[in-house]
């Protein structure tokens, strides 16, 4: 669909004539770095702490009020979003959150807040930290508009229909490219979770070490890209008023199997740690045929204790 | 429908647990309405203190006339609730647990001979404890869900995630990560990670999670460069009663955490 080139110097530029048009969301370094509307700064030192999921699959979702007797449906609303500046592991990410929200379930909350955005990738020439492990995790094409950073000027690849609409709109910026993106520019070389069947490998030790330096503090399921669990919890504001809410939820917390009596079926924080690397890498695939991680690092970079669980892995023969 | 019978009292604390109760603000009417209030000391003057549904009970053991109180309630209630750190954990005042080991009650009440001193204790180290709504102070919110929820014949259900679980929904970044000492993942959460939204660390006042990892939060704040002695205090400050194992981790010499 064709290529072009935004020299270095215009991105800013660029970036704040989008944002006339409707919220920018770029990686910004605060404490973190997140995802926030564009306001002349951007970082690309390391890939965001904070993941796009929570702009979609939000944290706290209002489904209904209750006021006295009365219950009161919660509309979900909607706005036009741009994203720039998201990775590929995101990109993916995101493309499994909606074959889950948007495929196997229709989500209306989920459906509100993803229609309407554009997406503008931005493609790493080198893994932005240690923790990335996305060669081999079968990162996809899910975006408007692809930049590949050089010296001094993007490569900016279209590569679906909005994306074209996009570049015709701001065409002043860009350069038509005599030049197609090949699989050099494409590839980038990060370390590599070795796959098999892992159920296999389920009881072996050298886990151990990983579920003993283990909290169980939910910072890598919430700092996930692709974790999608959540709970339902009635909320008081007055005793008459109140809302019922959808919040994220952690496998790795007892309250996830909680049942009534009290039981809870992943009691002992092994089957729980395990659960979390397990679903992303094993049972996933089984029932969708394909793996949920896309090797993004986070939930290694975000984790107190920094659990390579992936160098756990690798080492089991 | 017959109403609760309900009793609020306080034993040794500051009673700011109770002015939780008191500060519901527009629902506090509507919430004494549900319930039938027989004692509540703190504002009331007539108080009938014989048969009870529900007590609340705020305050730690440190007098042999809270014992005896104590033990009283207990008897004549069907459920005891610890409302608040001091009923929950000793919060501070339990922190000479881990202090002065000889008593000094007679320098300190020198002029007040009628101060009968005990270690200061939390509440289930005398009774048995129903239901706990921690937190010093504990949340409005919190004791208006507990109060609904009884009203209405349901089991209250204790929240028990790592207060890391609910400062990831509000979008904070780790203070871990900028060496800030903070106890939250191995605390009970509840709190709307009230603390670390306005800046500073989870000093850990609701108490441990059931499965809290001490040794290995032990190893992170010595790694982030803190000495035995401050770790220590931290983890005792507001819960030490509820760790055991913090005794055998801090005071061995040769831990090598
Ligand atoms: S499991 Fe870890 S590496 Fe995989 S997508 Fe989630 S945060 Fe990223
Ligand atoms: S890893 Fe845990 S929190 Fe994440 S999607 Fe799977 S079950 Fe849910
Ligand atoms: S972030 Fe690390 S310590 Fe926390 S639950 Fe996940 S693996 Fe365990
Ligand atoms: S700042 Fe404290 S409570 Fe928040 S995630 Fe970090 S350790 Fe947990």
């Amino acid at each position: 669909m064709g290529v072009y080139t935004l020299p270095r110097s215009q991105l800013h530029l660029f970036l704040a004539v989008l944002s006339k048009r409707s919220p920018v969301y770029v990686p910004v370094k605060r404490d973190a770095i997140r995802f926030e509307p564009y306001n002349g700064t951007i970082d690309f030192s390391d890939n965001a702490y904070f993941p796009i999921k929570e702009h979609f699959f939000r944290k706290r979702e209002t489904i209904l009020r209750f006021d006295g007797q009365k219950l009161i449906t919660v509309r979900p609303t909607s706005s036009k979003k741009i994203f720039f500046g998201v990775r590929r592991c995101d990109l993916t990410a995101l493309k499994h959150q909606d074959s889950i929200f948007q495929k196997q379930y229709k989500d209306p909350w989920y459906k509100a807040q993803r229609a309407n955005t554009i997406l503008i990738g931005y493609h790493c020439a080198t893994p932005p930290n240690k923790y990335c492990f996305c060669d081999g995790m079968g990162l996809e094409e899910y975006q408007d508009l692809m930049f590949y950073e050089q010296k001094t000027q993007f490569l900016v690849e279209v590569t679906s229909v909005k994306g074209a609409a996009l570049i015709k709109k701001y065409r002043r910026f860009f350069k038509k490219a005599n030049k197609r993106i090949t699989d050099a520019d494409k590839h980038i070389k990060t370390r590599k979770l070795r796959k098999r069947d892992f159920n296999a490998i389920y009881d072996h030790h050298a886990w151990t070490a990983g579920v003993n330096k283990c909290l169980s503090c939910t910072a890598c399921t919430a700092m996930c890209p692709t974790c999608y669990c959540y709970e339902l919890h009635d909320e008081l504001d007055t005793l008459k008023h109140g809302t019922r809410c959808r919040i994220w939820s952690s496998c790795q917390v007892k309250a996830f199997t909680r049942i009534a009596g009290n039981h809870v079926f992943r009691e002992q924080r092994e089957h729980r740690f395990k659960h979390r690397i397990y679903h992303q890498i094993q049972y996933f695939r089984e029932q969708h045929g394909f793996d949920l991680c896309t090797g993004c690092g986070r939930c290694i970079a975000a984790c107190p204790t920094r659990i390579d669980w992936v160098s756990i892995a690798n080492k089991i023969t | 429908m017959t109403k609760l019978k309900v009793g609020f009292y306080g034993i040794t604390g500051c009673a700011g647990c109770q002015l939780s109760v008191i500060f519901q603000e527009d629902d506090l009417l509507d919430l004494l309405e549900l319930v039938e209030i027989r004692a509540w000391p703190f504002i009331k003057d007539v108080n009938d203190d014989e048969t009870f549904d529900y007590v609340f009970m705020e305050g730690l053991v440190a007098t042999n006339e809270d014992k005896e109180r104590l033990l009283k309630i207990r008897k004549n209630t069907k459920i005891l609730i610890a409302l608040g750190a001091c009923a929950h954990t000793g919060c501070v005042p339990a922190y000479r647990h881990f202090t002065l080991q000889k008593n000094y009650a007679h320098l300190l009440y020198e002029k007040n001979k009628n101060i009968s001193d005990v270690q200061p204790s939390p509440i289930d180290s005398f009774v048995q404890v129903d239901y706990v709504i921690p937190g010093c102070p504990p949340s409005k919110q919190e004791i208006r869900t507990f109060l609904k929820t009884v009203v209405l014949g349901n089991i209250p259900k204790s929240y028990d995630n790592p207060v890391c679980t609910e400062c990831k929904l509000h979008n904070n970044g780790c203070l871990l990560e900028v060496k800030k000492p903070c106890l939250g993942p191995i605390t009970r959460g509840g709190c709307n990670a009230i603390c670390i939204n306005g800046g500073l660390e989870c000093w850990g006042c609701r108490g441990p999670t059931d499965d809290a990892n001490l040794p290995v939060m032990v190893t992170i704040l010595r790694k982030q460069g803190h000495g035995l002695k401050f770790i220590k205090d931290r983890l005792v400050t507001f819960a030490g009663t509820k760790m055991p194992a913090v005794r055998k981790l801090v005071y061995d010499k040769n831990n090598k955490a």
